[in-house]
């Protein structure tokens, strides 16, 4: 491949070298200059993890062709701690408790750089109009904005330097204290490595083939032109598995690769290692895979009726777990109530959208140790599952817990460490694997996708006298997490309030959608909407206040749980009563009151002004003088 | 008005650790030279803030600093086990166990210190890295301590495990105890409706939620901040649309997450409501914070302009149909009335 | 991903042509490239061969800039944020800086080129109904026996399609030229799913001047993206807001006009609604940036702003 010759000044050292003529920026900054602060967290200009100063000027290193560079002075995150000392702005970011996983920090670093650079003075909301382009799937952003203006105020000397200093902490009291965190400045500099930051010597690059079929047989696997490449080192399918193939939270249904049979799109059927991503990526397509379609489900009230397509062999119902809650009798619980309410609620598949990708390195050890580097969030199970399908004493099997990017239950899965161990077995050489944004999204699980229907029956003076939920889950094609969801689901979906009679089902059913999984708030998320949705449906029938309906019902001290279970001390009586306190409510029923509220709330009260777009025009007052 | 604001409140509860199962964890402390500390279990950050919420823990435990204590990585071959960074168990139960291990490690260090005090080690106390006896003028730096434990032979060292006392479900009725520790939560939201787009802007949120006891109020905040966000997502804007098993929304182009443009302004109210069974009276945040956050949000628009929001997410598109079908309705039922008469 | 043998960076447009000339077929032409990149990746066009990538944006001709009261000229090159923070341009074209502020990011806008989004040609390109209302012309080049020669197109027939124009193989697009006018009232009215970094389900541009007694009209102009398969200018609606005094039942006569215009294949239903109230709206804000403080009534500000 012809080469160009990009000279330019980084970080204020006057480089001269080689780059490959379809390079971006930002590889160039990662690969060759081992300048690994800019992340890739999309690929696509959506995400902001990537951004660095070009002449002064911020942009998306990830849309840059290297071939731009030429000439230009280029700064990183890692331009501003070249003193050896935090800039200010990290320092606020340090002080607010501006990072939490700390992926899209370099990137938001340094636009909040650019913004206080342009305009000095810009208020909240003119910051968060120049952090538009930043995602941040941890912090909700608050903390971020409050460390730019931190920042800005000591800039201006509107606060004193010592305001970014830790607060003082009462004598040897650190528990209920503000203590910084203490991984941040590792964070906001740039200088962490995460797995896909991570090299080790003769690394060899790991890129998977896909399933482009839902439900599908595998009637054979060619892989012996891509094996025949330069620089391929490796290739890998479930035939180089050696021990009992399976991996999963609850149930052990998912093989590394696809073992005779797709069932989703995005499924790994093959992977290939080589000496660099690119003819990794060239060899998938030479592998030639024959398919034989299968009928496929899609729909999982679908694929509970009989006669339909069977995804796995172990559950010819499709059903991968019901769970069921029984309390009281809920046909006289109805009979007893004077209002009976049933709706049907329903909520879509989410992504996590860690800032992060899926990444990992894999290597095996002098003494003979497998070892898989990668943002697990559970290390101890991955360790039990590949020591049996590597058919190794479970010693010989090492998990390395790398900063996790963001996980919110996506990386509990043991979705790619597999053939991580596999490659390095196969190739005796450490492999490493970066996701792509697409890869990660097409391949990994989703927030389960529900349909609830709730029905409710309560007496004239708002006391819930029966609840029956029934909540069905499409949990794509494998189970993961589906069970554990599904328990969740079930044991907290009526809320936290006495129900004497409850009758609960959730069922996770298996379909050829991308798998569902553990996901922040695990099925109790879904359930819980239904639910609290539906206490204000009631309530505005009854003519009772919201909170009022609560707390006629609410769980106190000594209460029984739907699961029988004698509570303690219960709080919620307090935590509704602190919320009506926090947020001044003002009682009335539900009745879509808006327009006759005097609870509203004045902007800065508690409450942010509507974003119209264009904060900068009434903030500078340039342009809206021009017009 | 274009613009219609309304509010609406949901409360949620929550189980701590892992669910109708037993859960646990390990860790090793060891008070090193220069009075400072070790801390290994197998956790790492995965965001949360647990390295910074352990060494603040382990610090107050053992009276040294919180930048005194070293974390060990998270690795199956070198640390004991901690079990999975998830299912809102990190503060709770490595919490816990730190705290255990660190008061064994403690218990040792006392004991030499005790000794050439002449004194019972109960009376020892330690913070920020000096151990004294109070009302007295027995007073030595944590360096000097650990100094004189290891010229008396003695490495201060401490190891615990914590467990729960919990069940499974039964199969038929779900009878059991699937957690020992509970939380409860509400929140109110009070949103924007603009009624040419159908675009939602929630404007503010007021969050109070029992933790048990904050070890790190700021962190706490960022948890209950952090869900919100992400279950404004899921309220608004995120879908990941499958068709015949193929995704529309492979990437963040189509994949809509909320940007700092989208927020709210939150308001949190951290409740403690100390845990009666772990020695520190922790429970924990992470995935309770975005339990209520979707329906309180719903109902909020339900109160700005009267349309119920059952499916999600409340696109512009799907408030602005369901609010010219109201109309619709409502003119309809206005005409027949006047018909009537 | 993108793989490319060769980056070119001419200098000149005749190095350009050169480039052009002696790959032709095998290359593409590059400004920006926001659009190139998320285009070569999965669930799009994948992987993507292009053995010569020739980036144009460096040329000269390419980044002028020449601005009067009667006209304003801008190299195709120019990246969308001058829009937003270059005064002459932001007095010139009024409606242009409350596009641009919507258009992406801050960081994609110093890399995103005006030339790009129109030759891109996406019935959402948000940069488009603005200049259309502008009566923007492009300026197109090409080179034929080593002699550069220039045509000029209306901007809306340039565009034919989605992702189409009247573009041909071996031409440039060096320079857009369009009318100034300073003094206007502008607005530009946008809807997606978020308010950053957000594709356009339906946009705006809106522009008008009033008479010395600010009750009427002395011009208007109104151009509609995300509708169709092509930007539109609502001559129609122009010509009946001229046609008589500024009020209420005039605006709202008018906002039902270009309502059958939607002829999206998704969200037709949605997009006729908000088309509706984003010309009551759009007008309505323009009206009171061209300080049209005396027709307009609190009550209908709220109703519509």
């Amino acid at each position: 491949m012809p080469e160009m010759r990009i000279e330019a000044t980084i970080n204020g050292r006057k480089i001269a070298r080689a780059a490959k003529p379809h390079q971006r920026l930002l590889d160039f900054l990662r690969d060759d200059l081992h300048l690994t602060g800019a992340k890739e967290g999309c690929g696509a200009g959506e995400c902001g993890t990537c951004s660095v100063f070009i002449d002064g000027v911020l942009f998306k290193s990830c849309m840059v062709p290297v071939g731009k560079a030429q000439g230009k002075t280029i700064e990183t995150v890692e331009a501003l701690t070249r003193t050896g000392e935090l800039s200010v702005l990290q320092k606020a970011f340090h002080k607010a408790g501006a990072s939490q996983c700390g992926y899209c920090i370099p990137g938001m670093v340094m636009a909040a750089t650019a913004a206080i650079r342009i305009n000095p003075f810009a208020d909240r909301e003119e910051i968060k109009e120049r952090l538009g382009g930043n995602i941040c799937r941890c912090t909700g952003y608050q903390k971020i904005f409050d460390a730019v203006e931190l920042a800005r105020d000591v800039q201006n000397g509107k606060l004193p330097v010592t305001a970014l200093a830790e607060d003082e902490t009462a004598d040897g009291k650190y528990i209920g204290a503000n203590v910084r965190r203490l991984d941040a400045p590792s964070k906001v500099s740039g200088a962490l490595k995460y797995a896909g930051d991570m090299v080790m010597p003769d690394m060899l690059h790991l890129q998977v083939l896909r399933s482009p079929h839902p439900h599908a047989l595998i009637e054979s696997i060619d892989t012996s032109e891509a094996e025949a490449m330069e620089g391929v080192e490796g290739v890998i399918t479930w035939a180089d598995v050696p021990g009992e193939d399976g991996f999963g939270v609850f149930v052990h249904d998912q093989p590394i690769m696809a073992r005779g049979k797709v069932r989703y799109v995005g499924e790994a059927v093959a992977a290939v290692a080589a000496e660099d991503a690119v003819i990794a990526r060239k060899a998938l397509s030479k592998i030639k895979v024959v398919y034989k379609l299968l009928a496929a489900l899609f729909d999982a009230e679908a694929a509970m009726q009989s006669g339909a397509p069977v995804i796995h062999d172990y559950a010819p119902d499709n059903v991968t777990k019901h769970i069921p809650i029984r309390k009281g009798d809920i046909a006289r619980g109805f009979a007893e109530s004077d209002l009976v309410v049933e709706e049907t609620y329903s909520t879509q598949p989410i992504e996590h959208a860690y800032l992060e990708p899926e990444a990992g390195l894999a290597y095996v050890d002098p003494d003979g140790v497998v070892t898989v580097i990668s943002p697990s969030q559970n290390i101890t199970h991955h360790r039990h599952m590949l020591a049996k399908i590597i058919a190794k004493p479970i010693n010989k099997v090492r998990f390395i817990m790398s900063p996790v990017g963001g996980g919110f239950g996506g990386k509990e899965d043991m979705i790619y460490q597999g053939m991580l161990a596999l490659m390095a077995m196969k190739t005796r050489r450490p492999v490493r694997l970066v996701f792509t944004r697409e890869e990660s999204i097409i391949s990994t699980a989703k927030r389960h996708p529900s349909k609830t229907v709730l029905r409710m029956g309560l007496t004239r003076e708002g006391r819930i006298k029966a609840v029956s939920l029934k909540m069905i889950c499409d949990g794509g094609a494998y189970g993961l997490s589906t069970e554990g969801v599904m328990r969740k689901a079930a044991i907290l979906g009526a809320g936290p309030y006495n129900i004497p009679n409850l009758q609960v089902d959730t069922y996770g059913i298996y379909t050829n959608n991308t798998p569902s999984g553990a996901f922040r708030s695990f099925g109790a998320l879904q359930t819980q909407f239904a639910t609290e949705s539906h206490l204000d449906i009631c309530a505005e029938k009854l003519g009772l206040d919201p909170f009022e309906i609560r707390r006629i019902n609410a769980m106190r001290d000594g209460a029984e749980t739907h699961t029988k279970q004698q509570l303690k001390s219960v709080s919620y009586l307090r935590v509704l009563e602190a919320a009506e306190k926090a947020s001044k409510w003002e009682q009335g029923a539900p009745v879509s009151r808006g327009d006759r509220r005097a609870d509203l709330t004045p902007v800065g009260e508690g409450v942010r002004a509507a974003c119209s777009l264009g904060a900068r025009f009434e903030a500078n007052g340039k342009l809206e003088a021009a017009e | 008005m274009a613009k219609k604001r309304g509010r609406g409140v949901a409360g949620c509860w929550y189980g701590i650790a892992r669910t109708a199962t037993v859960d646990r964890a390990g860790a090793w402390v060891e008070i090193d030279d220069g009075g400072t500390a070790k801390v290994v279990t197998g956790v790492t950050e995965i965001g949360e803030g647990i390295l910074t919420v352990l060494a603040q823990i382990a610090a107050e435990e053992l009276g040294v600093r919180p930048e005194d204590v070293t974390i060990g990585d998270n690795d199956t071959a070198r640390s004991p086990e901690a079990a999975h960074a998830g299912a809102t168990r990190q503060t709770y139960m490595i919490g816990n166990v730190v705290a255990l291990a660190s008061r064994e490690a403690f218990g040792k260090l006392a004991q030499v210190v005790a000794d050439e005090w002449h004194v019972s080690p109960d009376v020892i106390e330690a913070a920020s890295g000096e151990i004294w006896v109070g009302g007295t003028n027995h007073k030595m730096s944590m360096d000097t301590a650990v100094h004189l434990a290891k010229s008396r032979g003695v490495v201060p060292l401490g190891s615990a495990s914590f467990g729960t006392d919990t069940t499974g479900l039964h199969p038929v009725d779900g009878a059991g105890r699937p957690w020992q520790a509970y939380v409860f939560g509400c929140q109110v939201a009070e949103v924007e409706v603009d009624t040419v787009t159908g675009e939602v802007q929630v404007l503010g949120i007021w969050a109070a939620h029992d933790v048990g006891r904050a070890v790190n109020p700021k962190g706490v905040e960022g948890q209950i901040e952090g869900g919100i966000v992400q279950a404004l997502g899921q309220a608004l804007m995120e879908d990941y649309k499958i068709d015949k098993g193929h995704t529309s929304t492979p990437g963040f182009a189509k994949y809509i997450l909320p940007t700092s443009l989208d927020v709210p302004q939150i308001t949190s109210v951290i409740v403690e409501d100390p845990d009666p069974i772990g020695p520190l009276g922790v429970k924990g945040i992470g995935e309770p914070a975005m339990v209520p956050t979707i329906p309180a949000m719903m109902n909020a628009i339900y109160d700005a302009i009267g349309v119920r929001v059952t499916e999600l997410p409340a696109s512009p598109e799907k408030i602005l149909m369901a609010l010219k079908d109201k109309e619709r309705t409502e003119n309809d039922r206005r005409a027949a009335a006047q018909a009537a008469e | 991903m993108l793989f490319c043998d060769e980056y070119l960076m001419p200098k000149t447009l005749d190095e350009a042509f050169a480039a052009m000339e002696s790959h032709r077929g095998r290359y593409k032409l590059v400004a920006g490239a926001t659009d190139i990149y998320p285009w070569a990746r999965e669930g799009r066009a994948g992987d993507v061969e292009i053995p010569v990538l020739i980036d144009i944006a460096g040329i000269p001709e390419l980044n002028d800039k020449k601005i009067d009261d009667k006209r304003t000229r801008f190299g195709a090159a120019m990246p969308i944020q001058r829009f937003l923070d270059d005064p002459q341009l932001a007095r010139a074209l009024p409606c242009m800086p409350r596009c641009a502020v919507w258009f992406a990011d801050d960081q994609l806008r110093e890399s995103a080129t005006i030339g790009g989004n129109i030759v891109n040609a996406s019935p959402a390109g948000d940069g488009i109904p603005p200049l259309v209302a502008h009566k923007a012309e492009v300026e197109l080049a090409s080179r034929s026996n080593g002699r550069i020669s220039k045509r000029r197109l209306p901007l809306d027939l340039f565009i034919t399609g989605p992702g189409r124009s009247e573009m041909a193989e071996g031409e440039i697009l060096t320079a857009i030229e369009c009318e100034s006018l300073p003094g206007y009232g502008g607005s530009f009215e946008k809807v997606g799913h978020r308010r950053s970094l957000v594709i356009s389900l339906v946009c705006l541009a809106t522009l008008v001047k009033l008479d010395a007694s600010g009750k009427r009209f002395e011009d208007v102009r109104l151009a509609i993206g995300g509708i169709g398969p092509v930007p539109l200018r609502l001559a129609e609606v122009e010509k009946f807001l001229l046609s008589g005094p500024l009020d209420e039942g005039r605006l709202e006569q008018a906002a039902e006009m270009p309502v059958h215009l939607v002829q999206s294949r998704t969200r037709q239903e949605y997009r006729r609604e908000v088309v509706r109230g984003f010309v009551m709206r759009g007008l309505v804000n323009a009206v009171r940036r061209a300080g049209g403080h005396a027709v307009l009534t609190p009550e209908l500000e709220a109703s519509y702003a």
